[in-house]
């Protein structure tokens, strides 16, 4: 049973697009070469323990949340087998055992075996220890591993799912913004912690506690002639393991379910129903009242929102952190504002073959009501995030010179992004998972890389006016609210105006952008010219040529197993 | 051909680009095609839904129903042809036809992470509706197909069954009340007492002036339900006209058989199961 599981779980990775796996094992080889690095040049024994006890408790961490960010291809579930007339048990030992197999599992298993670095450095007769604390620990991070995303796989449709896959998209945008500023950070504090080690503090303690730092505390047990004490600490991580185990085995052995009605058990929006509600009772508060609630419930929606205010965060916090960027973190709800320029840059995408609503339902206003309903939508759900996160910054920093800025800067960011991502949607529709199949936040976009460039573009170009202004209120004096004042004039004309593009270009095209998530083709005739067409043509070949790639990927797998 | 009953909403016609000048049919097929990368999917269908007619659209799956009928709504351009609704072309003057219209496609997603109420209401008032008349109408909709425990519980469409689905969609193709209703498969997975509510809902619709198009391949609900049918394969029009034209003395399926084909089962095959 194990190994047919195996096997069907390399069957399901062949077919489905690599994706970024190649990165993510390129990434994992240079996490376990790092891991190794840090270990053999960690200055003095004493400070080699913490670092190796930071590292495996990290990999540990690292091994509990990482799998819930990929979209959980090869993951057996017990679902599938619930139907098969075998034992429940073996079935959840069939699955525990698959997890271990594969490219991540062996990095774990590298990485653990550091601590025989460290065994060596103490007294080569304690790599005994590290022989067996080793995998211990490896079964220990592979179960618990595959226990999180077992445990997260019901929550992933619930708000913390979302909010830990937010984390760490947050983290992976500010990485990518602002590196650098971690860069800086690290070689600052890289040599610090290998040649000093951790600051005093409750931290080694709370270290030591970790399971995964059993194995070192066991090698140093056993260096100090202490071989009862670190045949204890091994059996207490087999006991810990046992339990992991158990538990594993337990869940992930499929079990027989009630089918749940569904719902929460009470009424929402009775008083909408009712005739009621607090948006206007018109076309356009119809739009505005629907897209808050599809961005606050829908899991693709709500990881797009909180990856902007986690992105906003994280990238504030560097700043911070970093004592000397200190000025920047000031501006993180400015990041969140920008965010919404990428988080909606594929609304009707998101909408899915819903979209036939918008073309039967067409009539003289709805395009407008359409279009500036989701800008106000994307409006009214980021800019209290946007304004806490500034606000938490401004005070965390004492950065207050700032605020003018802040105030002049925020309105046109939000103005030029929300018109920038409605007219990129309704350009380049890049259907992801219809919402109908959607189980978790990752079933999302198609090719989408186009369509960021044209938003970042149109932002900057559409807040020039604010930029100028606040250039000439630090150059010449200009009355900060003058510059306040011309940010929320740029804001206001910005998403006006590229709003109205976004209506004329639509007005005529609903059923193009029908087309588009239904049959991935615009069967539009005749020659369209200008830079538009070219956005809308160009981001469609994108979708095509990334549909004929998987396409042809598939048919070599295919090719290749059979 | 022709059934002349009185025009449901007299006061709501518009001359357009009709095919006459008079518009004798509620809602007509005219021509239509569409090719997919040089296949032809539908070729060249034409039909004419008479005001106040039940109209069955049969086919064997991937027949071209409801890629005919998507183009016949405004959703797919067609590759020829058009459709009127009430004489006003579909594509010409979009906004005039689909006023009329009254859509349930099949198997496309709704805004799933609303309840039902909450759907009915945003499409009430998308559709233009006075917000009262909206919060009355999806009261009685929800009641009437049975929706409101649903909605008291607060269930998302996206967590419906696709029988609640389907009855969640009819709704919204009804709430504006339209003089045409185009319903594709709209009995599919539906319980039988939600289907005797169905059709007394369609019966009235009909008795009241409003025509109805319906595509299916269940043979005995066509035969029930509609005064009108057509059998469509592989894209083409094989027969259309009255139930009792088209059936032509034997049963609907007998016809359809005959016109289609079947793959018979010899005593051979399958001869395993049950052994």
């Amino acid at each position: 049973m194990d190994r047919q599981l195996i096997s069907l779980k390399f069957a399901m990775l062949r077919h489905t697009s690599a994706g970024m796996r190649p990165f993510g094992w390129a990434v994992g080889g240079v996490l376990v070469a790092a891991t190794w690095a840090a270990v053999v040049f960690a200055a003095g024994d004493e400070v080699r323990s913490e670092v190796t006890m930071l590292l495996l408790a990290a990999w540990g961490v690292g091994a509990a949340l990482g799998p819930v960010l990929t979209s959980g291809s090869g993951v057996l579930k017990p679902d599938y087998f619930a139907l098969l007339p075998i034992e429940r048990r073996v079935i959840g030992r069939g699955l525990l055992v698959s997890a271990f197999v594969g490219v991540a599992s062996g990095y774990v298993l590298l990485a653990t075996l550091a601590t025989a670095v460290h065994a060596v450095w103490l007294s080569p007769a304690t790599l005994l220890v590290a022989a067996v604390g080793a995998p211990l620990t490896w079964v220990l991070v592979i179960t618990a591993s595959r226990l999180v995303y077992g445990l997260l796989g019901a929550a992933m449709r619930s708000r913390f799912g979302v909010e830990i896959a937010a984390i760490q998209f947050g983290l992976m945008f500010a990485v990518m913004f602002t590196g650098w500023m971690v860069v800086q950070v690290a070689v600052q504090s890289v040599p610090a912690l290998l040649g000093s080690g951790l600051p005093n503090g409750p931290i080694t303690a709370v270290l030591g506690a970790f399971p995964t730092s059993w194995p070192v505390l066991a090698i140093e047990s056993a260096a100090a002639g202490e071989w009862g004490v670190a045949a204890l600490l091994l059996l207490a991580l087999a006991a810990v393991d046992a339990v992991v185990v158990i538990s594993g085995i337990a869940l992930l052995s499929p079990r027989a379910t009630t089918p749940s009605r569904g719902g929460r058990g009470r009424a929402r929006s009775a008083g909408l129903v009712a005739g009621g509600g607090i948006l206007p009772r018109t076309q356009l508060g119809a739009v505005i009242g629907k897209e808050m609630r599809q961005w606050t419930r829908d899991p693709w929606r709500s990881l797009e929102i909180r990856s902007g205010v986690w992105t906003g965060i994280a990238i504030g916090f560097f700043a911070w952190v970093s004592g000397i960027y200190a000025g920047i973190s000031a501006f993180a709800g400015l990041i969140v504002a920008f965010m919404l320029g990428l988080a909606a840059c594929n609304l009707y995408g998101q909408d899915g073959t819903a979209v036939w609503q918008n073309v039967v339902g067409q009539d003289k206003t709805s395009v407008r009501s359409d279009v500036r309903g989701r800008q106000w939508a994307t409006i009214l759900v980021f800019v209290p995030q946007a304004i806490l996160i500034s606000a938490i910054f401004l005070l965390l920093s004492q950065q207050f010179w700032a605020l003018p800025t802040v105030l002049a800067a925020m309105p046109a960011v939000f103005g030029a992004a929300s018109g920038a991502a409605v007219l990129v949607s309704a350009l380049g529709v890049s259907p992801g998972v219809d919402p109908r199949m959607r189980v978790g936040p990752n079933d999302a976009n198609g090719n989408i890389s186009l369509h960021v460039w044209v938003v970042m573009v149109l932002i900057a170009v559409g807040v020039a006016p604010t930029g100028a202004a606040i250039v000439l209120s630090f150059a010449s004096g200009l009355p900060w609210i003058v510059t306040v004042l011309v940010g929320f004039a740029n804001g206001w004309l910005a998403a006006w105006l590229l709003g109205r593009v976004t209506i004329a270009w639509l007005t005529d095209r609903m059923p193009d952008v029908y087309s588009r998530i239904r049959y991935g083709r615009i069967f539009r005739a005749g020659d369209q010219r200008g830079i538009l067409a070219w956005i809308e043509r160009t981001t469609l070949r994108g979708e095509q040529r990334m549909q004929e790639q998987r396409q042809k990927a598939r048919e070599e797998r295919v090719k290749a197993t059979s | 051909m022709c059934d002349a009953r009185p025009l449901r909403h007299a006061g709501d016609m518009v001359s357009h680009t009709a095919p006459s000048s008079e518009p004798q049919f509620a809602f007509e097929l005219d021509g239509l095609r569409r090719e997919f990368s040089g296949k032809v999917a539908v070729d060249d269908v034409s039909l004419r839904v008479p005001h106040g007619s039940f109209y069955g659209l049969v086919g064997p799956n991937g027949a071209g129903k409801t890629t005919a009928l998507s183009m016949a709504v405004g959703l797919l351009r067609p590759s020829a042809g058009t459709a009127y609704v009430q004489g006003i072309d579909v594509w010409r003057d979009p906004i005039g036809a689909k006023r009329r219209l009254g859509v349930l496609p099949d198997g496309l997603a709704l805004p799933e992470r609303l309840t039902g109420g909450e759907l009915l209401t945003y499409w009430g008032r998308f559709r233009g509706l006075d917000a009262s008349a909206v919060a009355s109408r999806t009261e009685e909709l929800l009641r009437v197909l049975e929706l409101d425990e649903a909605e008291r519980l607060g269930t998302l469409v996206g967590e419906y069954s696709t029988g609640m689905r389907k009855k969640i969609g009819l709704a919204t193709a009804l709430l504006h009340s339209p003089s045409v209703l185009v319903l594709d498969e709209p009995y599919e997975a539906v319980d039988p007492v939600s289907a005797r509510v169905l059709t007394s809902i369609l019966r009235r619709f009909t008795a009241t002036g409003g025509s109805i198009v319906i595509s299916s391949h269940v043979m005995s609900l066509v035969e029930t339900l509609c005064d009108r049918v057509a059998i469509i394969a592989a894209g083409s029009v094989l027969a259309d006209g009255t139930l009792d034209e088209v059936r032509a003395g034997g049963t609907l399926e007998d016809r359809f058989v005959e016109l289609v084909g079947s793959t018979d089962l010899s005593d051979e095959e399958l001869s395993w199961i049950g052994s």
